[in-house]
Protein backbone atom coordinates (compact mmCIF):
# COMPACT_ATOMS: atom_id res chain seq x y z
CA UNK A 1 0.00 0.00 0.00
CA UNK A 2 1.63 3.25 -0.77
CA UNK A 3 0.80 7.02 -0.84
CA UNK A 4 -1.06 7.08 -3.62
CA UNK A 5 -3.10 4.63 -2.60
CA UNK A 6 -4.32 5.90 0.89
CA UNK A 7 -4.70 9.32 -0.93
CA UNK A 8 -7.33 6.87 -3.43
CA UNK A 9 -8.91 6.15 -0.13
CA UNK A 10 -9.35 8.79 1.19
CA UNK A 11 -10.66 10.84 -2.04
CA UNK A 12 -12.89 7.38 -2.58
CA UNK A 13 -14.75 8.09 1.24
CA UNK A 14 -15.12 11.77 0.21
CA UNK A 15 -16.93 10.85 -3.05
CA UNK A 16 -18.77 8.05 -1.54
CA UNK A 17 -20.37 10.49 1.59
CA UNK A 18 -20.26 13.76 0.46
CA UNK A 19 -19.26 15.09 -3.13
CA UNK A 20 -20.31 11.74 -5.01
CA UNK A 21 -16.95 12.21 -7.92
CA UNK A 22 -16.62 15.92 -7.87
CA UNK A 23 -13.87 15.19 -4.49
CA UNK A 24 -10.79 15.23 -6.76
CA UNK A 25 -12.34 18.88 -8.20
CA UNK A 26 -13.18 20.46 -4.74
CA UNK A 27 -9.89 19.32 -3.54
CA UNK A 28 -8.20 20.98 -6.32
CA UNK A 29 -4.78 20.19 -4.47
CA UNK A 30 -3.26 18.31 -1.60
CA UNK A 31 -2.19 21.14 0.72
CA UNK A 32 -5.90 22.63 0.29
CA UNK A 33 -8.02 23.51 3.61
CA UNK A 34 -10.64 20.79 4.31
CA UNK A 35 -12.63 23.25 6.55
CA UNK A 36 -12.09 26.12 4.94
CA UNK A 37 -13.05 25.27 1.31
CA UNK A 38 -15.98 23.38 2.59
CA UNK A 39 -14.70 19.95 1.47
CA UNK A 40 -15.60 18.19 4.89
CA UNK A 41 -17.11 20.13 8.25
CA UNK A 42 -15.55 18.98 11.69
CA UNK A 43 -18.70 16.50 11.95
CA UNK A 44 -17.43 15.45 8.80
CA UNK A 45 -13.62 14.50 10.19
CA UNK A 46 -14.66 12.60 13.37
CA UNK A 47 -16.45 9.92 10.81
CA UNK A 48 -13.02 9.93 8.38
CA UNK A 49 -10.80 9.36 11.54
CA UNK A 50 -13.13 6.72 12.44
CA UNK A 51 -13.12 5.36 9.16
CA UNK A 52 -9.33 5.97 8.76
CA UNK A 53 -8.66 4.11 12.09
CA UNK A 54 -11.17 0.92 11.15
CA UNK A 55 -9.49 0.62 7.61
CA UNK A 56 -5.90 0.60 8.35
CA UNK A 57 -6.24 -0.84 11.94
CA UNK A 58 -3.99 2.61 13.54
CA UNK A 59 -5.04 4.33 16.62
CA UNK A 60 -4.83 8.06 16.05
CA UNK A 61 -3.15 9.70 18.58
CA UNK A 62 -6.14 11.69 21.00
CA UNK A 63 -3.82 14.14 21.49
CA UNK A 64 -3.55 15.23 17.66
CA UNK A 65 -7.23 14.56 17.47
CA UNK A 66 -7.77 17.53 15.61
CA UNK A 67 -9.16 18.98 12.34
CA UNK A 68 -6.21 21.29 12.33
CA UNK A 69 -3.92 18.49 11.95
CA UNK A 70 -5.69 16.91 9.76
CA UNK A 71 -7.02 19.67 7.49
CA UNK A 72 -6.21 18.53 3.57
CA UNK A 73 -5.50 15.55 1.84
CA UNK A 74 -1.32 15.86 1.84
CA UNK A 75 -1.50 16.23 6.03
CA UNK A 76 -3.79 13.12 6.09
CA UNK A 77 -1.95 10.87 3.82
CA UNK A 78 1.60 11.89 5.69
CA UNK A 79 0.10 11.09 9.16
CA UNK A 80 -1.51 8.07 7.79
CA UNK A 81 1.60 6.55 5.86
CA UNK A 82 3.53 7.51 8.47
CA UNK A 83 1.92 5.67 11.70
CA UNK A 84 4.02 3.53 13.85
CA UNK A 85 1.20 0.96 13.25
CA UNK A 86 0.24 1.83 9.43
CA UNK A 87 0.86 -1.61 7.22
CA UNK A 88 -1.56 -1.13 4.81
CA UNK A 89 -5.36 -1.92 4.78
CA UNK A 90 -6.13 -5.07 7.28
CA UNK B 1 -19.57 49.15 33.79
CA UNK B 2 -19.94 47.87 30.25
CA UNK B 3 -18.75 47.92 26.88
CA UNK B 4 -21.54 50.57 25.92
CA UNK B 5 -21.23 52.55 29.07
CA UNK B 6 -20.29 56.23 29.29
CA UNK B 7 -17.86 54.97 31.91
CA UNK B 8 -16.58 53.20 29.93
CA UNK B 9 -16.58 56.03 27.03
CA UNK B 10 -14.58 57.87 29.65
CA UNK B 11 -11.83 55.14 30.87
CA UNK B 12 -11.15 53.63 27.47
CA UNK B 13 -9.58 56.47 25.64
CA UNK B 14 -7.10 57.10 28.69
CA UNK B 15 -6.30 53.33 28.65
CA UNK B 16 -5.81 53.50 24.87
CA UNK B 17 -3.93 56.36 25.17
CA UNK B 18 -1.62 54.89 28.38
CA UNK B 19 -1.16 51.64 26.61
CA UNK B 20 0.48 53.08 23.25
CA UNK B 21 2.38 55.82 25.85
CA UNK B 22 4.24 53.14 27.31
CA UNK B 23 7.24 51.86 26.18
CA UNK B 24 6.54 48.76 23.85
CA UNK B 25 7.18 45.67 26.43
CA UNK B 26 4.84 42.93 27.05
CA UNK B 27 5.24 43.41 30.64
CA UNK B 28 4.19 47.09 30.81
CA UNK B 29 1.28 45.88 28.49
CA UNK B 30 0.22 43.23 29.83
CA UNK B 31 0.33 45.01 33.43
CA UNK B 32 -1.60 47.91 32.29
CA UNK B 33 -4.41 45.45 30.81
CA UNK B 34 -4.11 43.16 33.48
CA UNK B 35 -4.81 46.50 35.93
CA UNK B 36 -7.72 47.97 34.02
CA UNK B 37 -9.63 44.21 33.84
CA UNK B 38 -9.82 43.99 37.63
CA UNK B 39 -11.12 47.61 37.73
CA UNK B 40 -13.30 46.68 35.03
CA UNK B 41 -14.83 43.37 36.71
CA UNK B 42 -14.45 45.06 40.58
CA UNK B 43 -17.14 47.95 38.86
CA UNK B 44 -19.40 45.23 38.69
CA UNK B 45 -19.58 44.06 41.97
CA UNK B 46 -16.32 44.14 44.40
CA UNK B 47 -17.28 40.72 46.43
CA UNK B 48 -16.88 39.09 43.53
CA UNK B 49 -13.13 39.77 42.26
CA UNK B 50 -11.87 37.20 45.08
CA UNK B 51 -13.76 34.65 42.89
CA UNK B 52 -12.09 35.04 39.68
CA UNK B 53 -8.76 35.69 40.97
CA UNK B 54 -9.17 32.50 43.40
CA UNK B 55 -10.18 30.51 39.81
CA UNK B 56 -7.34 32.20 38.19
CA UNK B 57 -4.87 30.87 41.35
CA UNK B 58 -5.81 27.50 40.84
CA UNK B 59 -5.38 27.07 37.43
CA UNK B 60 -2.08 28.79 36.95
CA UNK B 61 -0.95 26.43 39.77
CA UNK B 62 -2.18 23.56 37.83
CA UNK B 63 -0.42 24.46 34.77
CA UNK B 64 3.04 25.49 36.69
CA UNK B 65 2.39 21.77 38.10
CA UNK B 66 1.90 20.13 34.55
CA UNK B 67 5.24 22.44 33.23
CA UNK B 68 7.09 21.08 35.82
CA UNK B 69 5.83 17.51 35.55
CA UNK B 70 6.26 17.10 31.67
CA UNK B 71 4.49 13.73 30.10
CA UNK B 72 6.41 10.73 29.35
CA UNK B 73 6.29 9.27 26.00
CA UNK B 74 3.66 7.64 24.66
CA UNK B 75 5.86 4.07 24.53
CA UNK B 76 7.78 4.47 27.25
CA UNK B 77 6.44 1.88 30.26
CA UNK B 78 8.13 2.13 33.23
CA UNK B 79 6.68 2.92 36.96
CA UNK B 80 8.28 6.18 36.94
CA UNK B 81 6.53 7.32 33.50
CA UNK B 82 2.83 5.73 34.92
CA UNK B 83 3.77 7.23 38.22
CA UNK B 84 4.04 10.63 36.82
CA UNK B 85 0.85 10.24 33.77
CA UNK B 86 -1.31 9.37 37.10
CA UNK B 87 -0.03 12.48 38.75
CA UNK B 88 -0.55 14.81 35.60
CA UNK B 89 -4.56 13.26 35.52
CA UNK B 90 -5.01 14.08 39.23
CA UNK B 91 -3.78 17.43 38.50
CA UNK B 92 -6.31 17.88 35.35
CA UNK B 93 -9.07 16.22 37.62
CA UNK B 94 -8.15 18.64 40.59
CA UNK B 95 -8.77 21.60 38.16
CA UNK B 96 -12.14 20.04 36.45
CA UNK B 97 -13.40 19.79 40.04
CA UNK B 98 -12.91 23.36 40.85
CA UNK B 99 -14.15 24.93 37.65
CA UNK B 100 -17.02 22.55 37.49
CA UNK B 101 -17.64 22.87 41.26
CA UNK B 102 -17.25 26.64 41.14
CA UNK B 103 -20.09 26.53 38.06
CA UNK B 104 -21.79 24.21 39.77
CA UNK B 105 -21.71 26.17 42.84
CA UNK B 106 -22.94 29.78 41.52
CA UNK B 107 -24.86 28.42 39.10
CA UNK B 108 -27.14 25.57 39.09
CA UNK B 109 -27.25 24.82 43.09
CA UNK B 110 -30.21 27.10 43.57
CA UNK B 111 -31.69 25.37 40.52
CA UNK B 112 -31.22 21.55 41.26
CA UNK B 113 -32.15 22.24 45.22
CA UNK B 114 -35.28 23.97 44.10
CA UNK B 115 -36.05 20.97 41.63
CA UNK B 116 -35.78 18.70 44.24
CA UNK B 117 -37.69 20.67 46.68
CA UNK B 118 -40.02 20.17 43.77
CA UNK B 119 -40.03 16.45 43.14
CA UNK B 120 -40.20 15.77 46.75
CA UNK B 121 -42.87 17.23 47.60
CA UNK B 122 -44.66 16.12 44.11
CA UNK B 123 -43.91 12.39 45.79
CA UNK B 124 -45.73 13.81 49.05
CA UNK B 125 -42.48 14.39 51.22
CA UNK B 126 -42.04 18.06 52.58
CA UNK B 127 -38.30 18.55 52.64
CA UNK B 128 -37.06 21.81 52.14
CA UNK B 129 -33.48 21.70 50.90
CA UNK B 130 -32.13 25.43 51.46
CA UNK B 131 -31.94 26.59 48.21
CA UNK B 132 -29.06 29.00 48.10
CA UNK B 133 -29.66 32.60 46.50
CA UNK B 134 -25.49 33.25 45.35
CA UNK B 135 -24.74 36.17 43.12
CA UNK B 136 -23.35 35.03 39.95
CA UNK B 137 -20.18 35.99 39.44
CA UNK B 138 -19.86 37.38 35.97
CA UNK B 139 -18.53 36.36 32.89
CA UNK B 140 -17.78 32.72 35.40
CA UNK B 141 -19.64 30.72 32.45
CA UNK B 142 -17.13 32.18 29.72
CA UNK B 143 -13.73 32.16 31.83
CA UNK B 144 -14.14 28.78 33.15
CA UNK B 145 -14.41 27.27 29.71
CA UNK B 146 -11.40 29.50 28.54
CA UNK B 147 -9.32 28.49 31.33
CA UNK B 148 -10.79 24.73 31.15
CA UNK B 149 -9.72 24.55 27.54
CA UNK B 150 -6.17 25.73 27.98
CA UNK B 151 -5.47 23.49 31.11
CA UNK B 152 -6.70 20.32 28.56
CA UNK B 153 -4.72 21.53 26.10
CA UNK B 154 -1.74 21.59 27.99
CA UNK B 155 -2.65 18.53 29.26
CA UNK B 156 -2.89 17.14 25.90
CA UNK B 157 0.56 18.66 24.64
CA UNK B 158 -0.96 20.93 22.26
CA UNK B 159 0.13 23.68 24.14
CA UNK B 160 3.33 24.79 26.16
CA UNK B 161 2.73 25.96 29.48
CA UNK B 162 2.50 29.75 29.95
CA UNK B 163 4.88 29.92 32.77
CA UNK B 164 4.57 33.91 33.11
CA UNK B 165 2.16 34.48 35.76
CA UNK B 166 1.07 37.75 34.45
CA UNK B 167 0.54 36.94 31.06
CA UNK B 168 -1.80 33.80 32.45
CA UNK B 169 -4.06 36.21 34.74
CA UNK B 170 -3.95 38.43 31.73
CA UNK B 171 -5.22 35.82 29.32
CA UNK B 172 -7.59 35.04 31.75
CA UNK B 173 -9.31 38.29 33.13
CA UNK B 174 -8.76 40.52 29.42
CA UNK B 175 -11.23 42.82 30.31
CA UNK B 176 -13.07 42.93 26.09
CA UNK B 177 -13.70 39.23 26.55
CA UNK B 178 -14.15 38.60 30.35
CA UNK B 179 -17.66 39.05 30.26
CA UNK B 180 -18.89 37.62 27.56
CA UNK B 181 -16.63 36.08 25.23
CA UNK B 182 -15.75 35.41 22.40
CA UNK B 183 -13.99 32.38 24.51
CA UNK B 184 -10.19 32.24 23.21
CA UNK B 185 -7.92 29.45 22.88
CA UNK B 186 -4.76 29.41 24.93
CA UNK B 187 -2.79 28.75 21.32
CA UNK B 188 -4.47 31.72 20.14
CA UNK B 189 -4.25 34.73 22.66
CA UNK B 190 -1.31 33.82 25.04
CA UNK B 191 1.57 34.16 22.37
CA UNK B 192 -0.15 37.67 21.30
CA UNK B 193 0.04 38.56 25.43
CA UNK B 194 3.25 36.97 25.70
CA UNK B 195 4.40 39.47 22.59
CA UNK B 196 4.98 43.35 23.14
CA UNK B 197 2.30 45.17 20.41
CA UNK B 198 2.88 47.51 18.02
CA UNK B 199 0.65 50.42 17.35
CA UNK B 200 -0.07 49.87 13.38
CA UNK B 201 -2.77 51.89 11.41
CA UNK B 202 -4.88 48.55 10.52
CA UNK B 203 -5.41 47.56 13.73
CA UNK B 204 -7.17 51.00 14.40
CA UNK B 205 -9.20 50.99 11.45
CA UNK B 206 -10.42 47.15 12.05
CA UNK B 207 -11.12 47.95 15.85
CA UNK B 208 -12.95 50.72 15.04
CA UNK B 209 -15.48 49.51 12.31
CA UNK B 210 -15.87 46.83 14.57
CA UNK B 211 -16.63 48.59 17.49
CA UNK B 212 -18.84 50.98 15.46
CA UNK B 213 -20.79 48.08 14.33
CA UNK B 214 -21.01 46.59 17.38
CA UNK B 215 -22.56 49.52 19.02
CA UNK B 216 -25.02 49.69 16.34
CA UNK B 217 -26.14 46.03 16.57
CA UNK B 218 -26.35 46.60 20.70
CA UNK B 219 -27.30 50.19 21.31
CA UNK B 220 -29.52 51.14 18.57
CA UNK B 221 -30.91 47.64 17.43
CA UNK B 222 -30.88 45.51 20.38
CA UNK B 223 -32.01 48.19 22.17
CA UNK B 224 -34.82 49.53 19.78
CA UNK B 225 -36.37 45.80 18.77
CA UNK B 226 -36.19 44.22 22.49
CA UNK B 227 -38.63 46.88 24.76
CA UNK B 228 -40.84 47.99 21.54
CA UNK B 229 -41.55 44.80 19.96
CA UNK B 230 -40.49 41.38 21.85
CA UNK B 231 -41.09 42.29 25.86
CA UNK B 232 -44.30 42.92 25.85
CA UNK B 233 -45.46 40.06 24.30
CA UNK B 234 -43.65 38.09 26.30
CA UNK B 235 -44.68 39.36 29.23
CA UNK B 236 -48.16 38.93 28.27
CA UNK B 237 -48.66 36.59 25.41
CA UNK B 238 -52.57 36.18 26.00
CA UNK B 239 -52.94 39.32 25.45
CA UNK B 240 -51.51 39.51 21.81
CA UNK B 241 -52.58 38.42 18.80
CA UNK B 242 -50.79 35.83 16.39
CA UNK B 243 -49.36 38.44 13.97
CA UNK B 244 -47.86 39.84 17.50
CA UNK B 245 -46.10 36.67 18.18
CA UNK B 246 -44.55 35.98 15.06
CA UNK B 247 -43.53 39.65 15.24
CA UNK B 248 -42.09 39.20 18.58
CA UNK B 249 -40.16 35.87 17.72
CA UNK B 250 -38.71 37.40 14.57
CA UNK B 251 -38.06 40.29 16.71
CA UNK B 252 -36.48 38.10 19.06
CA UNK B 253 -34.27 36.21 16.62
CA UNK B 254 -32.54 39.73 15.49
CA UNK B 255 -32.21 40.99 18.93
CA UNK B 256 -30.30 38.30 19.96
CA UNK B 257 -28.24 38.21 17.31
CA UNK B 258 -27.66 42.03 17.28
CA UNK B 259 -27.64 42.03 21.79
CA UNK B 260 -24.78 39.05 21.38
CA UNK B 261 -23.21 39.20 18.49
CA UNK B 262 -22.87 43.00 18.49
CA UNK B 263 -21.41 42.38 22.17
CA UNK B 264 -18.91 39.86 20.44
CA UNK B 265 -18.33 42.80 17.58
CA UNK B 266 -17.37 45.57 20.57
CA UNK B 267 -14.88 42.93 22.51
CA UNK B 268 -13.26 42.12 19.06
CA UNK B 269 -12.88 45.98 18.12
CA UNK B 270 -12.17 47.24 21.66
CA UNK B 271 -8.78 44.26 21.51
CA UNK B 272 -8.24 45.14 18.07
CA UNK B 273 -7.52 49.04 19.65
CA UNK B 274 -4.76 46.99 22.06
CA UNK B 275 -3.42 44.84 18.70
CA UNK B 276 -4.95 42.16 20.14
CA UNK B 277 -6.53 39.89 17.38
CA UNK B 278 -9.65 38.10 19.22
CA UNK B 279 -11.24 34.84 17.30
CA UNK B 280 -14.77 35.85 14.89
CA UNK B 281 -17.63 34.41 17.25
CA UNK B 282 -20.95 35.32 14.72
CA UNK B 283 -20.28 34.31 11.18
CA UNK B 284 -23.57 35.66 9.34
CA UNK B 285 -26.00 32.55 11.20
CA UNK B 286 -28.99 33.83 9.68
CA UNK B 287 -27.36 32.76 6.06
CA UNK B 288 -27.15 29.21 7.28
CA UNK B 289 -28.70 26.72 5.19
CA UNK B 290 -28.77 23.40 7.40
CA UNK B 291 -28.25 23.54 11.51
CA UNK B 292 -24.92 21.91 11.35
CA UNK B 293 -24.22 25.03 9.41
CA UNK B 294 -25.34 27.25 11.27
CA UNK B 295 -23.67 25.97 14.82
CA UNK B 296 -20.13 26.70 12.48
CA UNK B 297 -21.75 30.27 12.59
CA UNK B 298 -23.31 31.25 15.70
CA UNK B 299 -21.68 31.75 18.80
CA UNK B 300 -18.49 30.04 17.24
CA UNK B 301 -16.13 30.12 19.77
CA UNK B 302 -18.82 28.40 22.43
CA UNK B 303 -19.93 25.60 19.73
CA UNK B 304 -16.02 24.78 18.46
CA UNK B 305 -14.88 24.33 22.32
CA UNK B 306 -17.71 22.00 23.16
CA UNK B 307 -17.38 19.81 19.95
CA UNK B 308 -13.32 20.07 20.24
CA UNK B 309 -13.49 19.09 24.30
CA UNK B 310 -16.62 17.06 24.25
CA UNK B 311 -17.80 15.86 21.39
CA UNK B 312 -14.91 14.91 19.47
CA UNK B 313 -12.82 13.24 22.43
CA UNK B 314 -15.89 10.68 23.30
CA UNK B 315 -17.35 10.03 19.75
CA UNK B 316 -13.95 9.37 18.00
CA UNK B 317 -12.72 7.43 21.70
CA UNK B 318 -12.43 4.27 22.53
CA UNK B 319 -15.30 3.45 24.65
CA UNK B 320 -18.64 2.93 24.58
CA UNK B 321 -19.25 6.94 22.86
CA UNK B 322 -17.18 5.75 19.81
CA UNK B 323 -19.12 6.28 16.79
CA UNK B 324 -22.36 7.29 18.99
CA UNK B 325 -23.02 10.56 16.36
CA UNK B 326 -26.23 10.78 17.88
CA UNK B 327 -25.62 10.53 21.34
CA UNK B 328 -22.48 12.82 20.65
CA UNK B 329 -24.83 15.58 19.41
CA UNK B 330 -27.35 15.17 22.46
CA UNK B 331 -24.82 15.51 24.72
CA UNK B 332 -23.35 18.57 23.52
CA UNK B 333 -26.69 20.44 22.93
CA UNK B 334 -28.22 19.34 26.24
CA UNK B 335 -24.68 20.88 27.94
CA UNK B 336 -25.12 23.88 25.60
CA UNK B 337 -28.28 24.53 27.49
CA UNK B 338 -26.94 23.72 30.96
CA UNK B 339 -24.78 25.80 30.31
CA UNK B 340 -27.02 28.99 29.05
CA UNK B 341 -28.51 29.13 32.65
CA UNK B 342 -30.26 26.91 35.37
CA UNK B 343 -33.64 26.50 34.03
CA UNK B 344 -35.49 23.49 31.95
CA UNK B 345 -36.33 26.17 29.03
CA UNK B 346 -32.68 25.74 28.38
CA UNK B 347 -32.41 22.23 28.79
CA UNK B 348 -35.69 22.01 26.43
CA UNK B 349 -33.68 24.50 24.08
CA UNK B 350 -30.85 21.84 24.05
CA UNK B 351 -32.75 19.19 23.15
CA UNK B 352 -34.42 20.73 20.13
CA UNK B 353 -31.38 21.88 19.03
CA UNK B 354 -29.88 18.33 19.89
CA UNK B 355 -32.82 16.59 18.32
CA UNK B 356 -32.78 18.69 15.23
CA UNK B 357 -28.92 17.90 14.62
CA UNK B 358 -29.70 13.73 14.82
CA UNK B 359 -33.05 14.60 12.02
CA UNK B 360 -30.62 16.37 9.97
CA UNK B 361 -28.07 14.03 10.22
CA UNK B 362 -30.21 10.60 9.52
CA UNK B 363 -31.81 13.12 6.53
CA UNK B 364 -28.46 13.75 5.36
CA UNK B 365 -27.53 9.95 5.57
CA UNK B 366 -30.90 9.39 2.99
CA UNK B 367 -29.86 11.74 0.84
CA UNK B 368 -26.74 11.01 0.67
CA UNK B 369 -28.03 6.94 -0.37
CA UNK B 370 -30.16 8.97 -3.24
CA UNK B 371 -27.01 10.74 -4.07
CA UNK B 372 -25.03 7.01 -4.64
CA UNK B 373 -27.61 5.94 -6.60
CA UNK B 374 -28.58 8.93 -9.00
CA UNK B 375 -26.20 11.92 -9.51
CA UNK B 376 -29.58 13.93 -10.58
CA UNK B 377 -29.96 14.07 -6.45
CA UNK B 378 -26.63 15.60 -6.06
CA UNK B 379 -27.59 18.62 -9.08
CA UNK B 380 -31.34 18.81 -7.38
CA UNK B 381 -29.50 19.54 -3.60
CA UNK B 382 -27.27 22.18 -5.43
CA UNK B 383 -30.68 23.72 -7.05
CA UNK B 384 -31.95 27.46 -5.99
CA UNK B 385 -35.85 26.05 -4.55
CA UNK B 386 -33.69 22.89 -2.35
CA UNK B 387 -31.29 25.83 -1.25
CA UNK B 388 -34.43 28.07 -0.64
CA UNK B 389 -35.74 25.54 1.11
CA UNK B 390 -33.28 24.23 3.32
CA UNK B 391 -32.64 27.89 4.10
CA UNK B 392 -36.25 28.32 5.21
CA UNK B 393 -36.46 25.37 7.32
CA UNK B 394 -33.24 26.17 9.40
CA UNK B 395 -34.54 29.35 9.87
CA UNK B 396 -37.78 28.15 10.83
CA UNK B 397 -36.43 25.65 13.34
CA UNK B 398 -33.89 27.86 15.18
CA UNK B 399 -37.09 30.73 15.50
CA UNK B 400 -39.07 27.95 16.97
CA UNK B 401 -36.37 26.91 19.42
CA UNK B 402 -36.01 30.65 20.83
CA UNK B 403 -39.36 30.34 22.43
CA UNK B 404 -38.33 28.37 25.30
CA UNK B 405 -34.63 30.15 24.89
CA UNK B 406 -36.56 33.35 25.58
CA UNK B 407 -39.89 32.08 28.22
CA UNK B 408 -38.87 32.44 31.49
CA UNK B 409 -40.61 29.30 32.16
CA UNK B 410 -43.01 26.46 30.80
CA UNK B 411 -46.06 28.37 31.42
CA UNK B 412 -44.96 31.21 29.24
CA UNK B 413 -43.79 28.41 26.48
CA UNK B 414 -46.91 27.04 26.39
CA UNK B 415 -49.19 30.23 26.54
CA UNK B 416 -46.46 32.07 23.45
CA UNK B 417 -46.61 28.72 21.44
CA UNK B 418 -50.05 28.73 21.57
CA UNK B 419 -50.68 32.45 20.82
CA UNK B 420 -48.70 31.82 17.38
CA UNK B 421 -52.18 30.22 16.26
CA UNK B 422 -54.75 31.77 18.08
CA UNK B 423 -55.33 34.26 20.73
CA UNK B 424 -56.07 37.87 21.21
CA UNK B 425 -56.69 40.93 19.66
CA UNK B 426 -53.43 43.07 21.09
CA UNK B 427 -50.64 44.30 18.90
CA UNK B 428 -47.57 46.14 20.36
CA UNK B 429 -48.01 49.92 19.81
CA UNK B 430 -44.91 52.47 19.20
CA UNK B 431 -46.35 55.88 20.55
CA UNK B 432 -43.65 57.67 19.83
CA UNK B 433 -42.60 58.51 15.87
CA UNK B 434 -38.62 58.42 16.53
CA UNK B 435 -38.90 55.22 18.16
CA UNK B 436 -41.20 54.01 15.25
CA UNK B 437 -38.64 55.44 12.86
CA UNK B 438 -35.77 53.21 14.87
CA UNK B 439 -37.70 50.42 14.68
CA UNK B 440 -37.63 50.36 10.55
CA UNK B 441 -34.03 51.31 10.54
CA UNK B 442 -33.04 48.31 13.04
CA UNK B 443 -34.31 46.09 10.68
CA UNK B 444 -32.65 48.09 7.46
CA UNK B 445 -29.56 47.93 9.42
CA UNK B 446 -30.01 44.01 10.26
CA UNK B 447 -30.97 43.39 6.49
CA UNK B 448 -28.74 45.30 4.91
CA UNK B 449 -26.25 43.97 6.75
CA UNK B 450 -26.74 40.67 5.34
CA UNK B 451 -27.45 41.63 2.12
CA UNK B 452 -23.91 42.74 1.30
CA UNK B 453 -23.00 39.25 2.04
CA UNK B 454 -25.20 37.82 -0.30
CA UNK B 455 -23.16 36.95 -3.92
CA UNK B 456 -24.76 39.07 -5.88
CA UNK B 457 -24.33 42.75 -3.53
CA UNK B 458 -20.89 41.56 -2.29
CA UNK B 459 -19.16 43.80 -4.59
CA UNK B 460 -21.31 46.88 -2.98
CA UNK B 461 -19.50 46.65 0.72
CA UNK B 462 -15.91 46.72 -1.00
CA UNK B 463 -16.58 49.47 -3.42
CA UNK B 464 -17.57 51.59 -0.80
CA UNK B 465 -14.61 50.04 1.18
CA UNK B 466 -12.68 51.38 -1.91
CA UNK B 467 -14.07 54.89 -1.75
CA UNK B 468 -11.56 57.73 -0.65
CA UNK B 469 -10.91 57.94 3.04
CA UNK B 470 -12.36 61.22 3.39
CA UNK B 471 -16.01 60.00 2.52
CA UNK B 472 -15.70 56.80 3.79
CA UNK B 473 -14.77 59.22 7.64
CA UNK B 474 -17.92 61.43 6.62
CA UNK B 475 -20.14 58.57 6.50
CA UNK B 476 -19.19 56.97 9.76
CA UNK B 477 -19.76 60.06 11.22
CA UNK B 478 -22.63 60.46 10.12
CA UNK B 479 -23.49 57.47 11.82
CA UNK B 480 -21.90 58.20 15.24
CA UNK B 481 -23.95 61.86 15.15
CA UNK B 482 -27.09 59.99 14.27
CA UNK B 483 -26.53 57.24 17.18
CA UNK B 484 -25.45 60.46 19.76
CA UNK B 485 -29.07 61.87 18.38
CA UNK B 486 -31.06 59.05 18.66
CA UNK B 487 -29.42 56.14 20.26
CA UNK B 488 -30.03 56.56 24.36
CA UNK B 489 -26.40 56.54 26.37
CA UNK B 490 -25.95 53.58 28.99
CA UNK B 491 -27.47 51.18 26.97
CA UNK B 492 -29.80 47.94 28.49
CA UNK B 493 -27.33 45.19 30.57
CA UNK B 494 -26.74 42.58 27.72
CA UNK B 495 -28.22 39.34 26.94
CA UNK B 496 -25.49 37.48 27.07
CA UNK B 497 -24.09 38.54 30.26
CA UNK B 498 -26.43 36.78 32.84
CA UNK B 499 -25.13 33.36 31.17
Amino acid sequence: MTTSDVRRTVVDWLDDNYHFGDAERLIGSDDRSFLENGILDSLGFVKLILYLEDTYKIKIDRNQLSPRNFDSLGLIVRYVTGHRDYRGVA
Amino acid sequence: MSLVDVDFAFWFPVVFGIYWLLPRKASYQNTLLLGFSYLFYFSWNPRLLPVLLLATAVDYGVSEYLATHVAPSADDSSAEAAGRRRARRYALILSLIYNLGALAYFKYAGFFAESLNRQLAALGFHASLPVLQVVLPLGISFYTLQKLGYIFDVYRGRLEPCRSLLVFTTFVAFFPQLIAGPISRGSQLIPQLAAPRQLRERQLVEGASSFLLGYVMKALVADTIGPTLVDPVFSQPAAYGPAAHWLALVGYAVQVFADFGGYSFLAIGCARFLGIELPVNFDYPYLSKSLPEFWRRWHITLNRWLFDYIYDPLVAGSGWWRGRFDAGLLLVFLTSGLWHGARVTFLVWGAMHGTGMIVHRHWDEFYRSLCRRDRAYVERRRSVPYRTMAWALTQFFFLVALIPFRAGSWGVVQTFSAGLLVGGQGFPTITQAAARVSVIVSFAFVAGYYLVKLPRFEGWWARFQALPAPIRGAVYGLVAVWLLLFVPLNATTFIYRQF
